[in-house]
């Protein structure tokens, strides 16, 4: 936890007496250490500052290793003592901050933040009337800037806040919200901000019911259900482009959950139905006549707050039209490994549970990338949040829960929250962070409590494994690329022998590529021997002898390959650091018996042996092979230049040395991209043309992460190029030579996006040449096939449409004109002042 | 009275480690009176985009290496950490991407996780220059494989110095 404010004086007590050099070791626990080690002594109690900041940070959470015994006395505790020295600037200060920096980083404290201003202004209206001070600001800015989660928190805390206010509170902001939806959905059936809106008012309407029981605003949720229906109800035109599961006309889902908001609402009208229980919302203020506390003669026999104690509503405008946000929105839809299975480990999708947890901790874990311990420590103790009974306990085993009698909780915490990082990785069309960061929850969530998580994992992977056949690609890569990663953290354990069945398939059935491509990561990461030790016998013929090999063979070593004589010269020539012209004369000899046997292009047997040389010379590291190509890159790019076949040699030279290593090709493929060796478009044409392999190769991993290298590093170029453009800080001159170019960069990357199309859409439906001469129809081997290219189809088209709404002519717009003011210093200060942005508090580190 | 001021509510991992900001305390106090002032180290790691990464296992090798921290953007260079007199890796390398943010990243996900069946150690660097890449021990590995008492297979054994002291203790019965 981050103790800023006494850090000087541990500074001094740490190093007090340490004087051997052994003991001075850094850990990041250091402070706990020292908090335990203190503790010890009898020190004055820490001033209120310090205890309110402690007690609020720590609301709701694990004291001593066990769940917190009473909330609500912590939370009356800190109001008290907020109340009590609220004279004190520096406690106004430290509550304020914390209560705030609470909302927008540890959404699942708000309801606990907000009972304690509320038991505040029983004690003192001043600690309310400050808060609402700095809330409505800041949700004011986040509205007006589009920051939609940071909006969403904001507003949930003042929702919770509804006790408070003299008025209606907010329930005309979600009015005008509805209103502005409404405008954008009417304007374009493409338009996702409106969803958003949408989304924002299902959510916040179960916290305001839940702050309060006053009949008028349940009449007032049952009228905004009524007319978020046509929103909600209807689907979305971009929804099935970011469905987990797309399957063929017919087919049963493997889950079939649909659109957020669909569920948002009919959970809702089920709770209107049921008299608005909201059952798992912690209810954590009591208002002052029913709790015992104080027994003021203010304190009248209703539940009504006193006059005294409420206050007006802040002032929050929703702008028109709105401000959609920096970023592209896309629809959501509910992901779930385990709603609605035999046993109700999770709440079931019809619950409004299963909506609000879930979207609790996912923008726990979203907003605390910066300390995955922290965001597996809340994930951790995710009940502490709700109301309590309302899971099962921690660590009970799954198959305890059948046990259960119909009245208890079957909600598995371990479940619930491996099911929220789940949902995360395989979101489309991206996720919020890069995947590697949710791999590390799930790491440090198996290492807080193995023994409860790992079950519930296996459960997860069986789960995905079924179904493969019919996921997403994009998410069976994610899939294969996370379990890999997750067992290499884990000595690379995993119960195997279930999957022997899956040995017998065949090469290309998505579940044996999947195998085979996990196997080879794990590699990747390790080393073959290491990996095979792992594997139950029936698998080690997957991994192959040759794969241990460090450096592979050069094949014109062997005299059955064409011209090997020519190839050792080569080689031999490199290694020595021959002249160029000593190579270039064996090069043009082998040009000339080429082209006297025939080849289309004797060019292209030159070029396998130069660039089979130079990765044979380089074969010891990618350092060594990089400064290989970087000394030879001369010749390599005159060879592309000179032919399109020859170029594309260049990449096969690389992925049939690197045969058994398939990382290492993928490797050396984007350093040659870097170089400018090969072109994105050559890369293509030779995975998707010359390699095909009458559609086979689309089940290989390597190849699938080939072409997604090669295109993201398209659509990286491509982003930066329309970011320097509307960068007014860089001369107008430049940004003027950009737009000039834009047009012909953002078209080579629609022909590229084409050119995969082509290539699979023929795949997918049988007409790829090679296919109709080779297979008749209803051949298994063919169905795998136009599976794989459909999967691709899917995929491509999808990243295709994401590509053009994220560098849309709209988020490219007219070129912006250069400021008027001569003075160059202006425009850079006043960058810097919008860059502080939302931060109201200073960073002292 | 001390203004209340706070970055987040838990500490974030993509800040530098106390060893790599002590380094910089020491040698401003030396320079003191000789040179002006050097740079605030916050600001020289501003826009660090490399990572000092250490506790390799010995055997690990570039490609592993670039597997794992690929995961975190492209790694526009990577220089293995080498045993001065013998030239072979002695565990630890310096990662550098191509941005700020995604040395970052690195330290916020893949520090403190697993490479080759070893907790790995990321701190954020100013960036390599020319003979860092060369341990520092006196017996041309990194200084805490010298003295380091436990027996580590994937770090040569035990310490160097304990070795010594075993060989010589042997010796006497010969």
């Amino acid at each position: 936890m981050a103790d800023y404010d006494r850090r000087d004086n541990r500074g001094a007590d740490r190093y007090r007496g340490s004087g051997g050099g052994g003991k001075r070791k850094r850990y990041r626990e250091d402070d706990d250490y020292e908090r335990d080690y203190r503790n010890q002594r009898h020190r004055p109690e820490a001033p209120p500052g310090t205890r309110i900041k402690r007690g609020l940070l720590d609301i709701a959470e694990d004291a001593n290793g066990r769940p917190p015994r009473d909330i609500k006395e912590q939370a009356v505790h800190i109001a008290k003592l907020a109340a009590e020295h609220w004279d004190d600037e520096y406690v106004r200060e430290t509550f304020g901050t914390v209560a705030m920096k609470l909302i927008v980083e540890q959404p699942l404290k708000i309801p606990f933040v907000a009972g304690t201003v509320l038991y505040a202004n029983d004690e003192k209206p001043d600690v309310a009337q400050d808060i609402l001070g700095r809330v409505a600001p800041m949700c004011q800015e986040a509205l007006d800037k589009g920051d939609w989660r940071g909006f969403k928190l904001l507003l949930r805390f003042l929702a919770c806040l509804s006790p408070l206010y003299k008025e209606d509170g907010i329930v005309p902001i979600l009015d005008e919200l509805f209103n502005r939806a409404v405008d954008l959905q009417t304007a374009s059936p493409e338009d996702v901000v409106g969803i958003e809106l949408v989304k924002i008012i299902l959510l916040t309407v179960p916290y305001l019911l839940a702050s309060g029981e006053h009949v008028s605003l349940q009449q007032r949720a049952s009228e905004i259900l009524e007319k978020t229906e046509i929103v909600a109800s209807a689907p979305h035109v971009l929804e099935a482009l970011v469905d987990p599961y797309p399957s063929r006309e017919g087919e049963e889902k493997p889950m079939a959950f649909g659109s957020l908001i669909g569920l948002l609402q009919r959970q809702l009208q089920g709770e209107a139905a049921s008299g608005w229980k909201l059952a798992c919302i912690p209810r954590v203020y009591e208002p002052r006549s029913k709790s015992n506390g104080a027994a003021d003669g203010e304190a009248n026999g209703d539940a009504e707050q006193s006059v005294a104690s409420q206050h007006a509503f802040p002032a929050i405008t929703v702008p028109s039209p709105i401000n959609p946000g920096p970023k592209p929105l896309f629809p959501d839809v509910f992901f779930s490994l385990y709603a609605d299975q035999e046993i109700e480990s999770v709440p079931p999708t019809a619950n409004i549970a299963a909506s609000l947890v879930r979207d609790g901790l996912v923008d726990t874990i979203n907003i605390l990338d910066f300390n995955r311990n922290a965001a597996a420590k809340i994930l951790t103790e995710m009940d502490n949040y709700w109301t309590p009974g309302a899971f099962a306990r921690r660590e009970t085993a799954f198959d305890k829960l059948r046990d259960f009698s119909a009245d208890v909780s079957k909600w598995k915490p371990e479940d619930v929250s491996v099911d929220a990082i789940f949902s995360q990785i395989f979101r489309l069309p991206t996720s919020e962070h890069r995947l590697v960061y949710y791999h590390s929850v799930i790491t440090e969530l198996c290492k807080i409590s193995p023994a409860a998580v790992a079950p519930s994992l296996g459960r997860a992977i069986r789960f995905l494994f079924r179904s493969l056949e019919s996921m997403d690609m994009e998410l069976s890569y994610r899939f294969m690329d996370w379990f890999a990663h997750h067992l290499s953290n884990f000595e690379f354990r995993w119960k195997w022998g279930e999957w022997i069945p899956e040995i017998d398939l065949p090469e290309i059935h998505p579940k044996k590529a999947f195998i085979n491509g996990v196997l080879d990561k794990e590699i990747r990461l390790s080393f073959a021997k290491r990996i095979r030790e792992t594997l139950p016998g029936p698998f080690h013929q997957l991994i192959p002898v040759s794969k241990e090999k460090d450096m592979p063979d050069f094949k014109y070593a062997d005299d059955k390959t064409p011209f090997a004589p020519e190839g050792r010269e080569v080689l031999s020539l490199l290694k020595k650091k021959a002249p160029e012209e000593d190579v270039q004369k064996i090069l043009d000899q082998v040009q000339e018996q080429a082209a006297a046997h025939g080849f289309d292009d004797p060019l292209v047997p030159s070029t396998d042996i130069y660039m089979t040389a130079i990765l044979s010379v380089g074969s010891k590291s990618l350092s060594h092979v990089l400064s290989t190509i970087d000394r030879c890159k001369e010749r390599l790019l005159a060879v592309g230049d000179q032919s399109q076949l020859a170029r594309r040699q260049i990449i096969g030279s690389v992925v049939d040395f690197w045969v058994d290593h398939p990382g290492n090709a993928v490797n050396i493929v984007d350093k040659l991209l870097n170089y400018l060796i090969i072109t994105p478009m050559s890369v293509i044409e030779w995975a998707l043309q010359d390699r095909l392999d009458r559609g086979r190769a689309l089940a290989s991993a390597q190849c699938y992460e080939l072409i997604s290298m090669t295109m993201q590093k398209v659509t990286e170029r491509l982003g930066q190029i329309v970011e320097t453009r509307n960068n007014t800080a860089v001369s107008f001159d430049q940004r003027q030579q950009i737009n000039e170019v834009l047009p012909r960069e953002r078209q080579s990357v629609r022909d590229m996006y084409a050119a995969i199309e082509d290539a699979v859409a023929a795949v997918a439906g049988g007409t790829q040449d090679e296919m109709v001469e080779r297979f008749d129809d209803g051949s298994p081997e063919r169905d795998l096939i136009t599976l794989w290219g459909e999967r691709w189809a899917r995929v491509w088209r999808r990243k295709a449409a994401v590509e053009e709404a994220v560098v849309s002519d709209a988020a490219i717009g007219p070129l912006e004109e250069p400021e008027p003011e001569p003075e160059p210093v202006a425009p850079a200060a006043d960058g810097g002042a919008a860059d502080q942005g939302m931060d109201t508090v200073d960073d002292v580190e | 009275m001390p203004q209340f001021r706070m970055g987040s509510t838990v500490d974030r991992l993509d800040r530098p480690s106390s060893y790599a900001m002590s380094k910089y305390k020491r040698k401003r106090r030396h320079s003191n009176s000789e040179r002006a002032p050097s740079p605030d180290p916050m600001d020289k790691l501003a826009n660090a985009t490399t990572l000092y990464v250490g506790n390799l296992s010995f055997y690990t090798t570039e490609e592993q290496i670039h597997e794992l921290f690929g995961k975190c953007g492209g790694i526009k260079r990577l220089i293995m950490g080498l045993d001065r007199f013998h030239k072979t890796p002695c565990g630890f390398c310096f990662v550098e991407y191509y941005t700020h943010q995604d040395a970052l990243d690195c330290m916020k996900y893949v520090g403190g996780t697993k490479l080759d069946e070893r907790i790995i150690r990321c701190d954020l660097d100013e960036g390599f220059a020319e003979g860092r890449q060369y341990g520092r021990g006196k017996s041309g590995g990194q200084v805490r494989d010298e003295y380091r008492e436990e027996f580590d297979p994937g770090r040569g054994g035990f310490g160097k110095k304990i070795m010594e002291e075993r060989e010589r203790y042997a010796d006497e019965y010969d």
